[in-house]
């Protein structure tokens, strides 16, 4: 089977937040950037799917400006076999369906059995490109995978649903799956892994249309304004009891 | 004139055995060594072959040997150490046996005795041997000469007890250490040994030139015909070979050595073993002490030193040294006959804290940390290692640059407030936090408390604003990627900040830095606090409370060789305790080795029977000098005992003098440590 | 083009409850912006859905029912509200972000050149009578961002959960139309399978929402039942620290630690807990910390959200009533 998982390079997680001047975005000076983590867990499912075939090729695409690089090796190291970089520099002036044409235009070419990706990206986590992706290259898919299994006709999936349901789902392929998070068990990059990436192909492409205007657009980024502080609560057992349940259930919402 | 003695001359040229019915009036003490009869050629065309036969018997067997170590990968990094402290080392390790007779001082002296006793009668043998050809240089009249006879009988003796208490020993006394499986060819060796020495010391009892004689120098020259072809069939090749390995011993201790070229993962398959490693995995002599201290084999798991290196040897003998058998077996199913199966399995070698027991004592030059760690890399580098909390550690050095997957602003909310000042270059120190000491609640503590004690006396420091884990438990785990990674962040980020000289209270951190970043450039020079407050610890208050027993840690004492500095400050804050096992035979607390962040233990757990130790000796304090020691007794000393003692690290024990002296600090941190 | 469009989900027959909040919140929208709002489902028949949804004030409610929509497809339902759409033309459609909305909202945007602004948490008005403004999270909740419509086209919102309150929903009048959408088999192309619950012997402490964990501060085994009690009432796990598994006093599985589980639930109430980084790190992603320890320089404190120091002997049971008493009242 020939995968495609589609990989988004992020600001890393512990990544100071200072707001740009232009308060649109953060600002980048100071950011190390590494692997949208859903996406890790989509590639760990395709090199999954390629050992348990024995046979297959992953394929990583990203888009962006060429710091995605980085990223995309360490994806070869991990054990992708091909990695195509969509040259992109103005990736923030374009929205989703924006980001997802340029990305059906490169993976077109690879007429791929399956495209998958995570199921958001730690940064904006709108967890639509995928969908979209799917639309635009006009192919079936299902979301917040679990499991996957080649069948004759295709696919069978593990779909999970909220509270603990879950579903199966059968469809032909070509197909696209966004994965969810913590069904595989990441693997980590080894030093054998990097030697090898070295030979490993990394192809580059120009982003194949140009930014249009887009349909929606982010105007304003600022920091919430309750910052995480330990509320204590002080009373007699009752008095402490009742405030309790009131967070809970208005704050919290577990109630 | 000796009497007794006829001219050899007048005697008939005999057959010997037909003389032993004879009556032999004069079998009185001659005073001196009897020797044969002179020797008809025959006899001496029979010693010839006889000695062909038994050299060549010798090398039939030992030239493979040498040829597998020859045909080793040879190591372009070997640097042996300065020729002045390797003959020192074989002056004291080899000639004067200090490292047997150290740790088990009985059996250790024994066997020393039957070492000189060898050594002492290399004139005799040469002089048995070269009588057989007529030409014997030793005169047994000449005054050199029967000195010298004496004095090999004198020993002689001595190595004939010894070597019978050894028998005992292994046959009849039967200790743990030495193996479960009886030791036949030991048996056959100590035999021929005492034969040797029976045969030399009765010779001073029969008759010169007599048939006696001529029969105790025929059963000394066969005994030793048959010893010679022996050695290299069993693990008494360490003769030949243990002197050399003791002197070619890489220098360093448990130093891991840098990887070469692109093709070098560690230790994967046989072809990867050097020269040096076929060298030592050949002298090794069973001894056992390596896992007699060993913390995983003393405490119900599988890794046991000992068989490691056995197995490398059963490998190499099996597979040769260009071989891509893997060295590692995935098989935990124990089969009699092929212990390797088990012994030198990736289970076993996951279970090793790198305390470095093994290595320390190994009479014969034996540098265990390195091949452990080498085949851990064989396992980590390429990926075949699939452990869920090895591949969560390195997640989390990878991600968030700590080993505790920690976010990197809980470290910065701990400094703002500590209120540490941040290194800018113009303070004398860097304060070097480490994972423990920027996260761990109880590390954090024992910085707090070292920052006092630096403020009491007076001393610039500062914080570095970012830091990074120094990469230990990758290290140790044979990560080689992220260990590089971390040491050349580490490295640029020191230079950065123009830091000079950095104190720490991680040994882990200080050997980390100061010996295994040596492999990407080098490091500002670095202390442990404990070597800082001993310094200066006239400075320093005394308080003289409590019954303190101190726990050496393994990359402080063994490692650094620091035993006396944490002591001094002990002292100063209560009566000193020692532990059963202190100071180089110090016991783990079984964090090392990236062991703090792995799983489940099997078997018993090493931090509650060293904590049972430590309680057993009725202190009323546990001092710890390393903050992963600190964490383990944490948990193990209330697991241990009803009344566990205080657990205080010997930053805490100072600074608490500090508050007794300044009443308006902080009251003592909490006992033991409730969870 | 007008008029707020809120679309309601079910599974089964019955409502997905969060669908009532996203209708409060549509009709608050529509007020603010003067606009009607109106409702729809899809079903293979909304008979049974009806009453609920007819009491509350909606300009129309459209049953959209083929029996082709029997199960969820995305195929199936994007098809059906495309046409929907095209038929009604509103200005604004409103989803509840559920995994359901997730998996072909996204798809039915793109069909009208549109981007789905997903997981909101808020909006208002603009000043300057443009379209309003959307707030979501960024950078896992770390901040906050405005999003626009720049185009023309439907707005297409998904409405986090928790953000409207059904209690506001006004209630009145909502006459029911039918729409059927043209549907044919061969566009539906995944087959969906019945839903099941998975039955696992050993506790996935991972997937729990509510856990209620226990620490040395419990002192016995004995003590226990105070916090199964408490666990019970809130419908929650029950985990626990190191010592506590270690002691046999609850299986090793429900350990939460460097040495256990890693887990990340809505709620985690640490009980007698001091907070030792073995245990930190395995709970540090819940979304909030409760803790109680009668140590108030516990390290707990410092990742909890809300904190009690006292004593859990006398806080636990108070705080196990207050629960059931809210709980059996709503």
């Amino acid at each position: 089977m020939k995968i495609v998982v589609a990989i988004k390079q992020v600001p890393e997680r512990d990544a100071p937040l200072r707001i740009a001047a232009n308060g649109r975005w953060i600002e980048e000076g100071d950011l190390t950037y590494t692997i949208n983590e859903p996406d890790a867990y989509a590639l760990e499912e395709a090199l999954q799917l390629r050992e348990k075939q024995g046979a297959g090729e992953v394929i990583v695409v990203s888009a962006g400006p060429e710091r995605v690089q980085s990223t995309l090796r360490e994806a070869l190291a991990k054990g992708a076999d091909r990695a195509i970089h969509i040259e992109c520099d103005d990736l923030d002036s374009r929205d989703t369906l924006g980001v997802a044409r340029i990305l059906a235009e490169a993976i077109k070419t690879e007429s791929p059995d399956l495209i998958l990706t995570g199921l958001q990206s730690d940064d904006l986590g709108l967890g639509q490109t995928g969908v979209v992706l799917a639309e635009l290259l006009g192919i079936p898919h299902a979301t917040i995978i679990m499991q996957i299994e080649p069948t004759t006709g295709g696919l069978k999936v593990k779909r999970e649903l909220e509270d603990g349901w879950f579903q199966h789902v059968e469809m032909p392929v070509p197909a696209l799956l966004t994965i969810q998070s913590g069904g595989n068990k990441l693997r980590y990059a080894t030093l054998m892994g990097i030697k090898k990436a070295k030979t490993k192909e990394l192809k580059t492409v120009p982003a194949a249309a140009a930014a249009v205007s887009p349909a929606v657009s982010l105007e304003h980024v600022y920091l919430p304004e309750k910052q995480k502080k330990t509320e204590m609560l002080a009373g007699s057992p009752q008095e402490i009891a009742a405030k309790i349940v009131e967070k809970l259930k208005f704050e919290v919402r577990v109630i | 004139m000796i009497a007794g003695r006829l001219p050899s001359t007048a005697l008939p040229h005999t057959f010997p055995g037909i003389a032993l019915f004879s009556s032999n009036s004069d079998r009185v003490f001659s005073g001196s060594l009897a020797e044969p009869a002179a020797f008809a050629p025959l006899d001496s065309i029979l010693l010839a072959v006889g000695i062909l036969l038994s050299a060549g018997l010798f090398f039939w067997r030992f030239a493979p040997i040498l040829r597998t170590i020859l045909r080793s990968k040879k190591d372009p990094n070997y640097k042996s150490s300065t020729i002045g402290k390797r003959v020192w080392t074989f002056l004291s390790e080899v000639l004067c046996q200090s490292k047997v007779i150290r740790q088990r001082p009985l059996p250790g002296l024994a066997h020393a005795f039957v070492f000189w006793g060898f050594l002492a009668f290399a004139l005799v043998s040469l002089n048995h041997v070269a009588l057989g050809f007529g030409h014997g240089f030793l005169s047994t009249t000449g005054v050199a000469g029967r000195f010298y006879f004496f004095f090999a009988a004198a020993w002689a003796m001595l190595v004939a007890i010894s070597i019978t208490g050894l028998f005992i020993r292994r046959f009849f006394v039967r200790p743990l250490w030495l193996g479960e499986k009886l030791s036949y060819e030991s048996g056959v060796i100590a035999l021929l040994i005492f034969l040797l020495m029976v045969s030399y010391l009765a010779a001073f009892l029969v008759q010169d030139g007599g048939t006696a004689a001529r029969l105790l120098w025929w059963t000394h020259t066969l005994t030793l015909l048959i010893f010679l072809p022996l050695i290299p069939h069993t693990k008494h090749l360490h003769l030949v070979l243990s002197p050399v390995t003791v002197f070619l011993k890489k220098p360093g201790f448990a130093q891991i050595p840098p990887l070469t070229g692109d093709e070098d993962f560690g230790l994967v398959a046989g072809k990867d073993l050097t020269q040096l490693t076929s060298l030592q995995t050949y002298s090794c002599v069973e001894c056992g002490r390596c896992t007699e201290h060993c913390p995983a084999a003393t405490t119900g798991k599988i890794l046991n030193p000992k068989e490691i290196i056995l197995g490398l040897r059963t490998y190499l003998n099996k597979f040769g040294p260009h071989s891509d058998v893997p060295l590692l077996t995935e098989s935990r199913i124990a089969s009699p006959d092929n212990p390797p199966a088990k012994y030198l399995s990736m289970e076993a070698a996951f279970e090793c804290t790198t305390c470095g027991s093994c290595e320390f004592q190994c009479p014969v030059g034996i540098q265990h940390v390195p091949v452990l760690v080498g085949l851990r890399r064989g396992a980590t580098n390429t990926g075949a290692w699939e452990d869920d909390y090895g591949t969560k550690l390195f997640l989390a050095l990878e991600k968030n640059g700590n080993a505790l997957g920690l976010s990197a602003l809980e470290r910065d909310k701990f400094i703002q407030k500590q209120a540490f000042p941040i290194f800018d270059g113009t303070q004398e120190y860097c304060l070097w936090l480490g994972c423990m000491g920027s996260y761990d609640p109880k590390g954090r503590e024992i910085i707090a408390d070292f920052a006092r004690v630096m403020q009491h006396l007076g001393t610039s420091f500062g914080v570095l604003k970012k830091e990074k884990c120094t990469g230990d438990p990758a290290r140790r785990l044979g990560n080689d990627l992220v260990f590089q990674n971390l040491a050349e962040t580490g490295l640029k980020s020191f230079e950065a900040a123009k830091v000079k000289k950095i104190v720490t209270i991680c040994p882990h951190c200080v050997r980390t830095i100061a010996t295994d970043w040596r492999e990407f450039g080098i490091a500002p020079e670095i202390e442990h606090h404990s070597e800082f407050m001993a310094r200066h610890r006239d400075r320093l208050p005394r308080q003289n409370c409590e019954s303190i027993v101190y726990h050496d840690p393994c990359y402080l004492g063994r490692y650094r060789d620091v035993y006396e500095e944490p002591r001094s400050v002990v002292k100063q804050a209560g009566t000193l305790v020692e532990a059963p096992r202190s100071h180089e035979r110090s016991f783990c607390c079984g964090a090392g080795g990236g062991l703090a962040f792995l799983g489940e233990e099997k078997g018993e757990r090493v931090s509650h029977v060293r904590a049972r130790e430590l309680a057993g000796t009725g202190a009323e304090v546990v001092g710890t000098a390393c903050p992963f020691c600190n964490t383990m007794f944490r948990d193990a000393l209330p697991a241990v005992s009803e009344h566990p003692p205080q657990l205080l690290d010997i930053a805490q024990l100072t600074a608490r003098a500090l508050s007794a002296s300044q009443p308006e600090a902080n009251p003592p941190p909490e006992p033991g440590g409730a969870q | 083009m007008s008029g707020v469009l809120v679309v309601v989900e079910q599974r089964g027959g019955a409502w997905n409850r969060m669908s009532f909040e996203t209708v409060a919140a549509g009709q608050q929208l529509a007020a603010k912006l003067g606009l009607e709002c109106s409702a729809a489902v899809l079903a293979l028949s909304a008979a049974s859905l009806l009453p609920e949804l007819s009491t509350k004030k909606l300009h129309k409610f459209f049953a959209v029912e083929h029996e082709l929509l029997a199960q969820y497809t995305a195929d199936g339902y994007v098809a059906s509200l495309e046409q929907l759409i095209r038929s009604e033309q509103p200005a604004f459609v409103l989803f509840p972000h559920t995994y359901q909305v997730r998996d072909y909202a996204p798809a039915l945007a793109t069909r009208f050149q549109q981007v789905l602004i997903s997981d909101v948490i808020a909006f208002r008005a603009s000043g300057d009578s443009g379209s309003p403004i959307f707030v979501r999270q960024l950078m896992q909740g770390k901040l906050n961002a405005d999003y626009r419509q720049t185009g023309p086209g439907p707005c297409f919102v998904s409405i986090q959960a928790g953000t409207f309150r059904a209690d506001t929903l006004e209630n009145g009048n909502a006459p029911t139309e039918t729409f059927t959408p043209q549907l044919s088999a061969d566009q539906i192309r995944t087959k969906p399978g019945e839903p099941f619950r998975e039955s696992s012997q050993t506790v996935d402490l991972s997937a729990a929402s509510v856990i209620v964990s226990v620490g040395r501060g419990i002192g016995e085994q004995d003590n226990l039942p105070l916090v199964e009690e408490l666990a019970e009432v809130l419908g929650a796990e029950l985990a626990a620290s190191r010592p506590i598994c270690d002691n046999g006093w609850l299986p090793m599985d429900r350990q939460v630690g460097s040495s256990g589980q890693t887990v990340s639930p809505k709620l985690y109430v640490a009980v007698g807990i001091s907070g030792a980084i073995q245990h930190l790190v395995g709970m540090k992603g819940s979304k909030a910390v409760l803790a109680i320890n009668k140590d108030e320089n516990a390290p707990i404190f410092e990742i909890a959200d809300y904190g009690v120091v006292g004593d859990l002997f006398e806080i636990v049971p108070e705080l196990t009533r207050a629960v059931r008493a809210t709980k059996a009242s709503s």
